[in-house]
């Protein structure tokens, strides 16, 4: 075998190698992209330029830890860096509560708050869904979605956005309040639940019912 | 139980590190645990935000799974082969030519005159990600 074979047969391995284990998550970073910029053609470019940077890089990547969670990381930092210049971007406060105590302090929710915003998620259409998603701020947005479509825990999100593990907990905490604030209002809008007290017999009247 | 007085409103400040079962990594942890058992308001609220979240996770995961269109992932697999091929051919090609000429002229004036021509060519070949 010449010198040439080698390296020939090297880098086939590898494409073979990052084709097998990295393409898979093709549709998955697709939705993920689809959700970060907002428009199909900006994800199908996102997905691509992820992949081609993750290939470039594939040497780097250690065999047995975390490839889907590798290529979120070079999918959000690629988006970061390179798709969200130029687009304006509503801004969330610089006053980030970074120690453990994510929140303002809140009182109990009302008996008929928990209901309306059950109904709401219930009822809503994903189309509405995708809007609310939509309109939270980038940074909630990226961590919510990491978190609660992909399913990774706290610190693999730092990891991913590159944020310490507080600033992510805050920014799900935050995120997920906005987007379910978002959600209830649009069912009020629509007409989906009501604010009136038959609210909360309507929810005991369901949990008897089959799913 | 415990030194620290917990509120309520404190509870619910946290409640995203109990949903996401990491209570541990804050430090009023245990004063925050035995408020829930001893608060039915809390408890009540917390199982609230657990139904909650458990929905909102539904939804988002049964809307966020769109597809990516086909040609994407033939594009994909073009550029990846495109790139291998760009990776494959590192080398450094060294050229060698040299001529040698060499002219006699004989007693009657006669002039003989040859030229042999050298060539060689060199290809070295680099991995440059295995060092």
């Amino acid at each position: 075998m010449t010198s040439k074979d080698l390296v020939l047969e090297s880098a086939a391995d590898r494409t073979i190698r990052f084709e097998r284990d990295a393409l898979v998550f093709t549709n998955q970073l697709y939705a993920a992209a689809l959700r970060y910029t907002k428009n199909p053609e900006d994800a199908r470019d996102l997905v691509q330029d992820t992949y081609l940077k993750a290939f470039a890089s594939f040497h780097q990547f250690e065999e047995g830890t975390n490839l889907r969670a590798w290529l979120y990381r070079v999918l959000t930092t690629t988006f970061i860096n390179t798709y969200r210049k130029g687009q304006r971007q509503p801004q969330i406060a610089n006053n980030e509560l970074e120690d453990w105590q994510v929140a303002q302090a809140q009182s109990h929710t009302s008996d008929q708050g928990k209901s309306a915003e059950q109904e709401a998620l219930e009822n809503l259409p994903d189309s509405d869904i995708k809007r609310a998603l939509h309109e939270i701020p980038e940074e909630f947005r990226i961590v919510v979605y990491l978190a609660d479509v992909e399913g990774f825990s706290y610190k693999e999100i730092a990891e991913i956005v590159g944020a310490p593990a507080g600033t992510v907990m805050s920014r799900l905490h935050r995120g997920r309040k906005q987007l379910r604030e978002k959600l209830s209002s649009y069912a009020k809008e629509l007409g989906y639940t009501t604010d009136s007290p038959a609210a909360k017999s309507s929810q005991s009247k369901k949990k008897g019912g089959a799913e | 139980m415990s030194f620290i007085e917990i509120q309520c409103g404190d509870v619910l400040a946290s409640v995203v590190f109990i949903i996401e079962g990491e209570l541990q990594e804050i430090p009023q942890a245990d004063a925050i645990q035995s408020h829930i058992v001893t608060c039915a308001a809390c408890s009540a609220e917390i199982e609230h935000e657990r139904l909650m979240q458990q929905m909102l996770q539904d939804v988002l995961k049964r809307t966020c799974d769109e597809q990516a269109p086909e040609d994407l992932h033939q594009s994909i697999h073009q550029q990846l082969r495109a790139q291998m091929a760009g990776a494959g051919a590192t080398e450094v090609v060294t050229q060698f030519s040299m001529t040698e000429i060499s002219i006699e002229i004989d007693e009657f004036g006669n002039v003989e005159h040859r030229e042999i021509q050298i060539e060689q060519t060199h290809i070295q070949h680099f991995i440059d990600d295995e060092d």
